[in-house]
């Protein structure tokens, strides 16, 4: 063999050295002939070498295929590898009656999840909502974390530790405030959530280091609520899905291949309704795409879900018709600082919402503690990029902080960072369904900081919408999109 | 026979010299009128076994309906890749095209064929367009596992064909099937015998699919596009069948106790690819399966070598011939639309095509053997004659049966009835012809239930 590969090479020297006297007859005429045989004596090289590499043992192939790329042909390809996104895959193996009847694929833009909103969240689950089905979703999520190993369990791999604090969450409302408080008392109490409602004093005996100033009235989670690690579900999920057959995509949707009709309204409009054949997904760093053929395409793209719509036509139309409504989820940062406090509030510390916006919770066991504060409508942050505005926690959150635990007069911030949340402008709450302009997108983003506690529960309804068609165990028509359509907004009732 | 042949073989001048704009029309029509020449044969004038029109291409009764259903799947080849290859340049649809006819050739001398040697090459060479269908027009990368499948399962049956068609030309002198009727059955008691025995069958049986050595069917039928699935199950598969049927006058007596494992295999066969069908998740490995199901009873049918075993055989290969090629090009027009395969998410489709869920629905009730279609009074043949062979056989070919309803109506069931999912909502209709296709696949079924002496053979 190794003669052999030295013939060989000394031929190819043979012929190098007559390249030469070649090139002297070479004219005009000739020059394409040339660059033809070189070419091909290019490629007779290349290819000799790759044949004495493919010797035993090797994992050269003849087909010189990009291993990054996806399938050729997926069923559903979900855009967004968050933690919406692998649990609607899991769910959807989970459904499947027969096993690898769908062939599900995953594409995620960013492999180091580096602007994901599902890693750089705070992590915390509650039932404390005022609508009914966000109160069921945190419920059906609670039971699926606290019984993961049973769902995500994958044989022969180590269990799934989410590092769930059922610490609870603290609610605290002010004198204006408090009758909001006690109906959403009532709902959560009737929708099954274990919640309980405190006065002042109470509160002043079971968390000495609160300062009830100006407090009404609490409402505390007893079960069910805290907050665990997002990093640890997003993976949990991920492996359990990869496990059961899902494929998983890095590269980024840069567009979709649609079948087009025209569709008249009672009125005589006319619209194009589109039918998504192939998605292209592009790879990393190249201009390399691959159209992947698809039956349903499912938006969980988090806080690019808007962008992802807006290459289907949605939002692109005249102003006044269907077509001219834009998905309204867009990116909004949030902030959010790591204290250390050593004499903060002990292990029994809640996830504290004061009525002024401002939150904290305990972060570890080392007094470490995690704290943030939504800005206000009109200050909210440049969404170009994940800079820190500490100036925003010198002057806002840390007074209303400093007020309500006295402790935390004296603090220091160890780190921040920043996320986006999937914020949906128009009632900032979950968009579960379909577009009647594309048939078949189902759409299951803008969940405006609850997303990684619903996730759960979302990915199981909308498998179920895709395998069963209709909502089995939870029923979301309330999220449905044709809200945005009809202009008919749910509002969660909160206090802050 | 050359009247087929020759205007067969003109369709390639035909295909390269069209204009792109009558491309799809001429080759159509062109075939379509070839079709219609084919069935002058279907009437019988000849008084010996054969009609013969020269020494090497004749018909009989076994390759006459064979010979008239691979004339009459060309059109409708044709008319069922015309949508999904018309986005490709106008040279590549002609290549298609091309490749259609050669197989076409091919087919029509392997079936005419009356020396065996010329059966045996025109067998290999259906191989070569058939695995450029798969590995250059398949939809997926498994097409490239499926070809390699196809092709090595196939020529690893039969080489050691050629090899025992050499022996026995040595032997005998001639390879000629108009004199090997003929010949004195030999005794043959070596092993050696027994082997070439073994040889002269493999190949067909590889082909049938016999279900040990089936694995190549599911793949080969489920990734090529619509025409390649069609051929494949409509007429490649009868090939092997043709060939068995054929090889059988030559090996008695040892056939009487050799063929044994192999009925048993063909009827464990059925259960075990029926109730495969009844797992299958994906369409078309659905219809893939209920294939090497069929193919199974046919056969058994053959091995047991009696009149009404031949007869079974020969009306159930052009029954099925019909009808999953129908059901291949009813599983495509639902993948041409929601580009899926997966039953789970195309169902209740009756809803919104209710004609095509006529034509489902016909072409289901063929598949489980409705009576009076022909495919049930094949399947009666072969299942009477197993039991006149030995009655327990009963047991597996009743079980058989009723596993082959079973997936029928699961098929039926999961694609047409139930909710329609609100993803497939906004789906093209269906064109002119997709409907003529389906018609022209299922009415000449419905009319043999007529006239069965077409397809009998020779044993009435």
């Amino acid at each position: 063999m190794a003669a052999w590969r030295k013939l060989f090479a000394s031929v190819s020297a043979f012929r190098a050295m007559n390249a030469p006297c070649r090139s002297f007859k070479s004219s005009c005429s000739r020059g394409a002939e040339k660059d033809f045989f070189k070419d091909l004596e290019a490629q007779f090289r290349s290819f000799r070498e790759k044949a004495a590499a493919a010797m035993p043992g090797s994992d050269w192939s003849p087909f010189e295929l990009n291993p990054g790329l996806p399938p050729e042909r997926a069923d559903v390809v979900i855009v967004g590898g968050g933690v919406v996104g692998w649990s609607i895959a899991y769910w959807l193996k989970r459904k499947e009656t027969v096993r690898d009847a769908l062939r599900v694929l995953v594409v995620e833009k960013d492999p180091t999840y580096s602007q994901a909103s599902t890693v750089l969240s705070c992590g915390g689950i509650r039932q404390q909502f005022s609508l009914k089905e966000n109160i069921l979703l945190s419920l059906a999520s609670a039971d699926f974390m606290k019984n993961i190993n049973d769902h995500l369990g994958v044989i022969n791999e180590d269990p799934v530790d989410l590092q769930f604090n059922h610490s609870g969450y603290l609610f605290l409302a002010s004198e204006k405030v408090a009758h909001i408080m006690e109906e959403n008392y009532s709902t959560q109490r009737y929708a099954g959530a274990k919640v309980t409602l405190l006065s002042p004093t109470q509160l002043k005996e079971r968390f000495p280091w609160l300062n009830t100033d100006g407090v009404a009235l609490a409402s505390l989670g007893l079960e069910n609520e805290g907050w665990f690690d997002p990093w640890s579900l997003l993976n949990a999920l991920r492996r359990k899905a990869v496990s059961m057959g899902v494929y998983q995509c890095f590269g980024e949707v840069t567009g979709f291949r649609c079948s087009t009709k025209m569709a008249e309204t009672l009125d005589g409009d006319f619209f194009n309704v589109n039918r998504i054949k192939y998605v292209n997904v592009r790879m990393p760093n190249s201009l390399e795409y691959q159209p992947v053929e698809c039956a349903v395409v499912v938006n969980a793209a988090g806080a690019n879900s808007g962008k992802i719509a807006a290459m289907l036509g949605i939002g692109l139309g005249p102003k006044q018709s269907i077509s001219g409504i834009p998905l309204p989820v867009e990116p909004r940062k949030r902030f959010v600082y790591v204290v250390h406090c050593p004499d903060g509030p002990g292990l029994d510390t809640p996830f504290l919402i004061d009525y002024s916006g401002v939150y904290c919770r305990r972060e570890g066991l080392g007094g470490n503690y995690i704290t943030g504060m939504s800005p206000e409508e009109t200050e909210e942050p440049d969404i170009s990029n994940l800079d820190v505005d500490h100036e925003f926690f010198q002057e806002k959150v840390w007074p209303h902080l400093a007020h309500r635990l006295p402790a935390f007069e004296s603090l220091k911030v160890s780190s921040a960072w920043a996320g986006f949340y999937d914020y949906n402008t128009f009632d900032q709450n979950g968009i579960i369904g379909q577009h009647p302009l594309v048939t078949n997108m189902y759409f299951a983003t803008g969940f405006s900081g609850h997303g990684l506690q619903q996730s759960p529960a979302v990915g199981r309804a909308v498998a179920e919408l895709i395998i069963d068609g209709c909502y089995k165990t939870i029923d979301l028509s309330a999220f449905d999109l044709k809200r945005i359509l009809l202009q008919e907004p749910i509002l969660e009732r909160n206090i802050v | 026979m050359l009247k087929v042949l020759i205007p067969t073989i003109m369709l390639f001048p035909t295909i390269w010299l069209s204009s792109p704009k009558w491309l799809w029309t001429e080759t159509t029509a062109h075939s379509l009128l070839i079709a219609l020449v084919s069935l002058t044969w279907l009437k019988w004038t000849s008084e010996t076994g054969w009609a013969v029109s020269n020494m090497y291409l004749a018909t009989d009764p076994l390759s006459t309906p064979l010979l008239v259903l691979t004339c009459w799947l060309l059109p409708l080849m044709i008319l069922a890749s015309q949508n999904h290859i018309n986005p490709e340049p106008i040279s590549r649809q002609r290549l298609y095209i091309t490749l259609l006819a050669s197989l076409q050739t091919f087919l029509i001398m392997a079936f005419g064929a009356t020396e065996m040697i010329m059966f045996y090459i025109m067998f290999e060479a259906t191989l070569i367009p058939t695995l450029i269908i798969i590995t250059r027009w398949g939809n997926q990368t498994e097409r490239l596992n499926a070809g390699t499948y196809f092709l090595f399962y196939t020529l690893a049956g039969s080489l050691p064909l050629l090899v025992a068609l050499l022996l026995l030309q040595q032997s005998t002198g001639t390879l000629s099937m108009l004199i090997l009727q003929y010949s004195q059955p030999c005794t043959l008691q070596s092993w050696g015998h027994k082997i070439w025995w073994a040889g002269c069958l493999i190949a067909f049986l590889v082909k049938m699919p016999l279900y040990g050595v089936h694995l190549w069917l599911p793949k080969a039928h489920v990734e090529p596009p619509v025409a390649g699935s069609m051929v494949l199950a409509a007429v490649l598969l009868k090939l092997g069948g043709c060939g068995m049927i054929r090889m059988m006058v030559m090996l008695d007596p040892l056939s009487k106790e050799l063929a044994y494992p192999f009925i048993i295999l063909a009827l464990w066969g059925i259960i075990m690819t029926g109730s495969i069908c009844l797992r299958q998740a994906d369409l078309k490995s659905l219809i893939a399966y209920s294939s090497v199901s069929h193919m199974a009873l046919v056969a058994g049918g053959i091995l047991v070598q009696t009149p009404w075993g031949f007869t079974g055989a020969i009306i159930l290969m052009i029954a099925h011939g019909l009808v999953s090629s129908a059901l291949f090009c009813l599983a495509n027009t639902a993948y041409e639309r929601t580009h899926s395969r997966t039953m789970i998410l195309a169902r209740g489709l009756q809803m919104i095509f209710p004609l095509t869920a006529v034509w489902w629905f016909v072409a289901n009730l063929s598949n489980l053997a409705l009576p009076p279609l022909p495919n049930l009074m094949g399947e009666l043949m072969i299942i009477t004659t197993m039991f006149n062979w030995s009655p327990w056989t009963i047991t597996l070919t009743g079980t058989g049966t009723l596993i082959t309803a079973g997936y029928s109506l699961y098929l039926f069931l999961m694609s047409q009835r139930g909710p329609a999912p609100s993803h497939i909502m906004g789906l093209s209709p269906f064109h002119t012809r997709e409907h003529l296709l389906m018609v022209m696949h299922l009415v000449p079924v419905l009319l043999l239930i007529t006239k069965p002496e077409l397809m009998w053979g020779w044993c009435h």
